[in-house]
């Protein structure tokens, strides 16, 4: 139960892979590439998609994953032309796609007659097309892509081999040769179920060709030296069925089938002495055995697992030497050659062994809690090692330079090693990205507006928490251009712009920041409008005077919506300030910037991770206390900070013709500092919004990269603290929090 | 008490040996002996100074490194509203797990592992709602009194914390 929940997990995930895959190869083919290698992309996709979902049972989704791969096969081999409509339809067909793929993972059922329109349309695309052609055989040429990595151009020709060949019309005998490469074994395929199934049409002698097995030094115990000639005699089998019988292991052998005429069993071919005409393919196991024992003493496997390796290399070495099998063109060539070492035992297929088995395999599914704990490892290794160097004073340096110079390495090593693990928890934010344009073709079907989605660095590497916070922010906030920023077609026509509006989604990385950016070319935020709906609905007080800035921030108010009517895209006023907060939560910020009648540009501003934090180390009434670097924009000297009082006895600071809170940390946290004022100093924070605040420490230690502890763990929030980090001597020093600090800034300076 | 009673049934399941007693730490807050059940001990470590807090109750010491992770430090003294403790390198931490959170006591010094009868256990007497609230019940050893401590309310501090 729980295992096959696992195998489904996996699939879904892949499924999300795949659908991005769609997504990425479509927007590539609607820009014009429309060549083969995207194509087959798209149909690997698909075809992948099916399988499983064939293997879990999701009917519907494989009933229409099949008609769209029918239709993707037409235009493939150019019957159906791939028109803007068709890529249209296509693209259309994904969404369905990944609608019933979410369904099944949901465990919901979708209207019986979901996307039975565009499935007609497939039909009718196709059979305009299939009329004249013989019998559109989806299952041939489709089914060679079930195994993902084979080349294309191969099958196809192996199929062409199979109709080329001559059919004499006389049913009854059939030949068939199996050559099973090592890969069908790496996928739990047992030849013996295939024999049985091949037995279920009619009669059957299978004969085992084994006269490849080598000399014991080149033996190689996983190697596959087996295959089998099969002579079938059934009056009503046709090539048809017997390929159907292979259907899941083609590519991962080699078939070939030619029909002999009416007649008995033909008698196996004289090369090979050491063949037997057996009924049971258990008994020519037998046989080879009988061989294997001769030729190999004292074989170090289990001897029935044996066999099976021992089979599968022998398909290699046939077919390097190009056997009976007319055009071998293999696509295992490269398999063969390759070092028996990659070459694993056979297992059951899980799909790590499937992944594993690829060829040329990019990269390894691993559960982010291990990940973590790794990152977690390396960041207490990064803490003693910064402790190591502390403890190093000048005569310890003087007397043991052999060990100064290995802790410099252990140094750089684990810099190093905290990068590379960084890295992996590092994905591009293409995960987030390829969702959009979905969503922005649904807005513009809903609006009646024409929208175009553009998306630039979409590789930018990213958290891998952090990306999977920002997929609703990002949807709020696209929501918001479609719908309140981008104007209709015909107000966009009379305002002299293109009738497409554009929305422009980018990421780029700015120092420690990862800067994602939604620009819209619409009509700008309406500032009277938002200032109105601010003021009837209590947000900003009747007399307050804003900056058109502090106006286009209001939209991240919470309750704030100026839509007119309430629609089911945006307007019920829950949107943007789940942004804000959403944001927020991973450290980040979000500012707003608008041009009326030209657009709207909003800007994230991220961490890069959330597992390391640059920060200024400062001391406070004599604890260490640390802040973001991220967030400081410069530090002053006491003696040197403008200060200037205000009514309420707090002070201001004046910097570049700015006047900034300033909040001192000593008195704020009630731990009275007894440092000289004129010696301590202000680090001047940006908060969010460009907001300042100006913070005034006692001393200035350094600055250094600290892993973050969660003080709720064990404890609680503490107010105008985001958390703790361990120092480099073992103590504790509180992360201040700098945004939460002016929030409170009004009601503390008030008590 | 039937927040004891619980307790009762946590731990015979842990230790079966035990079932008819409790292993207790015992340690000191000036002449007073005061305990915990032992299952609930993770370390006891000499006071090393720990990272004040800002804008906290009295009694929480700040937090410490307990390899890798940040442990919160109470002060009994403190918590029992006798001022804070001025700690020594003698002083000594209990730390302890309460539920899924980890936390240290700051004790005087810890004295004894004691095994006492569950028959034996006294309710706490009637009258004030500190006694109630901070103990689970009253043992006694060696003709002294011992107090069973609520660790759960000495962290919380959630009913008269002022």
């Amino acid at each position: 139960m729980s295992e096959l929940d696992d195998f489904k997990a996996t699939y879904f995930d892949e499924c999300t892979e795949l659908l991005s895959e769609l997504e990425e190869q479509f927007a590539a083919i609607e820009a014009g590439e429309r060549d083969a290698g995207r194509l087959n992309a798209v149909f690997r996709a698909i075809h992948s998609i099916k399988g499983g979902a064939g293997a879990f049972g999701f009917t519907a989704l494989v009933e229409f994953a099949h008609a769209y791969e029918t239709l993707l096969d037409f235009v493939r081999d150019g019957r159906v032309e791939l028109s803007d409509e068709v890529v249209t339809l296509c693209i259309r067909a994904n969404d369905i796609v990944a609608d019933h793929v979410n369904a099944a993972r949901v465990a919901e059922a979708l209207p019986g007659d979901y996307g039975a329109h565009e499935k007609s349309r497939f039909d009718a695309l196709c059979q305009d097309e299939a009329s004249g052609v013989a019998g559109p055989d989806e299952d041939g040429p489709i089914e060679d892509f079930d195994i993902d990595f084979t080349p294309v151009a191969v099958n196809l020709e192996t199929m062409d081999s199979f109709e080329d060949s001559p059919l004499p019309q006389d049913a009854g005998v059939w030949e068939i040769r199996f050559t099973p490469h090592q890969a069908l074994y790496a996928r739990a395929n047992d030849p013996l179920l295939l024999l049985r199934e091949l037995a279920a049409l009619g009669e059957i002698s299978v004969r085992p060709v084994i006269a490849d097995i080598p000399t014991l030094s080149e033996f190689e115990p996983f190697g596959v030296y087996c295959s089998w000639e099969i002579t079938l005699v059934s009056q009503t089998a046709t090539q048809e069925q017997i390929r159907e019988v292979f259907e899941f292991v083609e590519g991962d052998c080699d078939i070939s089938i030619a029909q002999l005429g009416a007649g008995g069993p033909v008698p196996l071919s004289p090369g090979e002495s050491q063949a037997q005409e057996t009924d049971r393919l258990d008994g020519s196991l037998a046989d080879l055995l009988t061989l294997a024992d001769d030729e190999i003493e004292a074989a170090p496997l289990d001897l029935r697992e044996s066999q099976e390796e021992e089979l599968s290399d022998a398909g290699f070495a046939e077919l390097a030497a190009a056997m009976t099998t007319p055009d071998p063109a293999p696509p295992a060539a490269g398999e063969a050659s390759s070092p028996p070492i990659a070459s694993a035992p056979a297992m059951p297929a899980s799909p790590g062994s499937e992944e594993a088995s690829r060829v040329g395999v990019q990269s390894i599914r691993v559960d982010l809690e291990k990940v973590d704990r790794v990152v977690n490892m390396v960041g207490e290794l990064v803490i003693t090692q910064s402790m190591l160097t502390q403890q190093m004073d000048e005569t310890l340096r003087a007397r043991y330079t052999e060990l100064v110079r290995g802790l410099e390495v252990l140094a750089q090593t684990t810099r190093g090693l905290q990068d590379s693990v960084m890295a992996i928890r590092a994905q591009p934010v293409k995960s987030v990205f390829s969702r959009m344009p979905r969503l922005v073709r649904e807005l513009a079907a809903k609006t009646g507006k024409t929208i175009r989605l553009e998306t630039i660095g979409e590789n930018t590497e990213i958290d891998k928490t952090i990306i999977e916070q920002l997929s609703d922010p990002l949807t709020h906030m696209i929501r918001n251009s479609a719908d309140h920023g981008i104007e209709t077609p015909e107000k966009r026509a009379a305002a002299g712009k293109p009738k497409t509006g554009t929305i422009r989604l980018s990421a780029e990385q700015a120092g420690g920041n990862i800067l994602i950016v939604i620009e819209d070319d619409g009509g700008g935020i309406n500032r009277e409008k938002v200032l109105q709906v601010a003021r009837d609905k209590g947000i900003v007080a009747p007399d307050t005077q804003l900056t058109d800035e502090q106006i286009d921030q209001l939209i991240f108010a919470p309750g704030f919506s100026t839509a007119d009517a309430v629609s089911d895209i945006s307007g019920r006023g829950v949107g943007m300030d789940v942004v804000l907060s959403n944001i927020k939560k991973i450290g980040g910020s979000v500012h707003v910037r608008s041009w009326p009648g030209r657009g709207t540009r909003m800007t994230l501003r991220l961490p890069l991770t959330l597992a390391v934090l640059d920060v200024m180390l400062v001391r406070v009434s004599g604890s260490p206390y640390v802040v973001p670097l991220s967030s400081i924009v410069e530090t002053i000297q006491c003696s040197r900070a403008p200060f200037e009082r205000v009514p309420s006895g707090g002070r201001v600071l004046q910097v570049r013709g700015e006047y900034v809170q300033v909040v001192d940390l000593a008195q704020r946290f009630g731990m009275p500092s007894n440092a000289e004022p004129d010696a301590r100093f202000v680090v001047l924070c940006e908060a969010e919004g460009e907001t300042k605040i100006a913070l005034v420490v006692d001393d200035i230690i350094g600055q250094q990269q600290v892993v973050i502890k969660s003080l709720e763990e064990n404890f609680e929030r503490v107010e105008g603290i985001a958390g703790g980090t361990i120092l480099g001597d073992g103590n504790v020093a509180l992360i201040v929090d700098v945004q939460g600090l002016r929030a409170n800034l009004h009601h503390k300076n008030a008590a | 008490m039937e927040a004891f009673g619980l307790r009762d049934d946590v731990t015979d399941k842990s230790a079966i040996a035990t079932h008819n007693s409790l292993q207790l730490i015992a340690f000191s807050i000036g002449e007073q002996t005061y305990g915990v059940e032992i299952t609930t001990v993770r370390e006891i470590r000499a006071w090393n100074g720990a990272t004040p807090l800002p804008n906290t109750r009295e009694y929480v010491r700040g937090v410490i490194n307990l390899r890798g992770t940040i442990v919160p430090i109470f002060d009994l003294r403190a918590r029992f509203g006798d001022g804070q403790t001025s700690p020594t390198k003698n002083h000594v931490v209990v730390v302890m797990s309460v539920g899924e959170k980890w936390v240290g006591i700051l004790v005087d010094a810890v004295s004894d592992i004691l095994t006492v009868p569950r028959d034996d256990i006294h309710t706490v007497p009637e009258g004030n709602a500190v006694d109630i609230e901070l103990l689970n019940g009253i043992v006694t050893h060696d003709n002294r009194m011992v107090g069973l401590i609520d660790l759960q309310s000495v962290i919380s501090g959630s009913k008269l914390d002022g």
